[in-house]
């Protein structure tokens, strides 16, 4: 018999965690609940942006501007479900709204895609994990990490080598070879867009972008990156994906903002199912996966025990991440 | 399983009743060394192999919509109505095998 590859999915459905109807039912797409969502995602954009307007000539636009990049860096959530093509039922729309908010947070995404799915496969394995976050081994560190210092740097190496036209080693492993044409088009186009609104917010004194966007985003981030680290940072490097992942329990407004995924070790279980029934995959697996309570400030508190004992993610607590 | 019948370069193997066949889904069937998908879609039955062209993970564990069914894994998909895949990071096509319907059983030529 030819044999499937092993994944989580093909796990809980052998321990008795999920049947396959239950995986027919959690898999279940649609159109609205998204477009639902989208709606009421534009009108909080609308009401930040307000927030921003109304606040100009004061100091009271920084906090203004900062709300706004916190929404707007939360599209990375949003085109991480595209991604998954669970947002909506139409696949096309997927790829529309995916390209959009990659385009917002500066997130080419084909190339998002083929390297998340190299995180899925190899979620928590230092050197094959191309989204693997090393857990920080000073406090130093972990503030660094925060700022977004590093992330800006790589995002913006990356775009700068794909409108070069070449991939790194460790692309050139997740991104097919036929593909690679598409890669640097991708990251052509979009830098091109980039320049002709730079050069028109010159030209016509519009810096509208710069206070809505530009810096709201760069005073956003930070708060991405503190979310991305609650996934799996401090979780142990190791393939079993009950252990290597969070799931954090968030209040509604995140949970609004993140489009479920805190329900992270539930979506790395099985990826197909969308944002909206992760809750319901949720109750029929929170006794098996880790799920940390208090939030997202109960997993920075996880990982910053383990910075302040020296202790690593690894299953013996010594094991430390390589990178 | 019986071969049927020769026809051409293949023959005919009989591989499911179709009342096991899951209405609207896509269904797990062995047969010999083969893993296959068998999918009730809105234009009849189909048949392709089992795994993904991708990463190798079974597809009767995907979603399945229409003619399209998505991998469980990466939702690289394949329009099974012809095996070409229509979303990265699919990028080869699946194989899929002629297959009819013969006294309340589907066939599939090999």
């Amino acid at each position: 018999m030819t044999n499937a590859i092993i994944t989580p999915l093909t796990q809980a459905l052998a321990e008795g965690k999920l049947s396959r109807g239950d995986l027919k039912s959690l898999m279940q797409r649609s159109n609205r609940p998204a477009l639902l969502r989208l709606v009421v995602w534009v009108g909080v954009l609308g009401l930040t942006s307000t927030l921003i307007a109304i606040s100009f000539n004061s100091l009271w636009i920084w906090p203004a501007m900062f709300v706004q990049g916190i929404v707007l860096v939360h599209h990375f959530s949003l085109q991480h479900e595209c991604v998954h093509y669970s947002v909506f039922r139409t696949r096309w729309l997927n790829n529309v709204v995916g390209y959009i908010c990659g385009f917002i947070i500066m997130l080419p995404h084909k190339h998002f895609r083929y390297e998340h799915c190299d995180h899925h496969t190899y979620t928590q394995l230092p050197g094959d994990d191309p989204e693997l976050i090393p857990t920080p081994e000073t406090i130093g560190q972990y503030l660094f990490y925060l700022t977004a210092i590093p992330y800006w740097r790589t995002k913006f190496t990356e775009l700068f080598r794909h409108v070069a036209g070449r991939l790194s080693a460790q692309e050139k492993r997740f991104v097919p070879r036929v593909e690679q044409g598409a890669i640097f088009r991708e990251a052509r186009i979009m830098a091109g867009l980039y320049a002709l609104i730079l050069a028109a917010m010159v030209t016509f004194s519009w810096w509208g972008p710069l206070w809505y966007w530009f810096i709201p985003l760069l005073l956003g981030e930070p708060v991405m990156r503190f979310v991305r680290m609650t996934e799996h940072v401090g979780r142990p490097l190791v393939a079993q994906m009950h252990e290597n992942t969070r799931t954090n329990l968030v209040s509604l407004p995140w949970k609004f903002l993140c489009w479920n995924m805190n329900y992270h070790a539930e979506h790395h279980y099985v990826s197909s199912v969308p944002f909206h029934a992760l809750p319901r995959l949720h109750d029929m697996l929170k006794t098996h996966i880790h799920v940390q309570s208090g939030g997202y400030f109960g997993a920075h508190r996880d990982i910053l025990r383990q910075v302040l004992t020296h202790r690593g993610p690894g299953l013996d607590g010594g094991a430390r991440d390589e990178r | 399983m019986g071969v049927r019948a020769m026809s051409g370069k293949g023959a005919w193997h009989d591989l499911i009743a179709l009342d096991e066949i899951e209405e609207g889904w896509v269904t797990r069937v062995d047969l010999g060394a083969r893993r296959l998908a068998v999918y009730h879609t809105p234009s009849g039955f189909h048949v392709s192999l089992a795994l993904c062209t991708h990463g190798g993970a079974d597809l009767c564990d995907g979603y399945f919509d229409g003619h399209v069914i998505e991998c469980p894994l990466h939702q690289g998909a394949f329009d099974v109505r012809d095996g070409r895949p229509i979303s990265a990071p699919a990028t080869r096509a699946l194989k899929v095998f002629p297959c009819r319907e013969e006294d309340g059983r589907l066939q599939i030529m090999l």
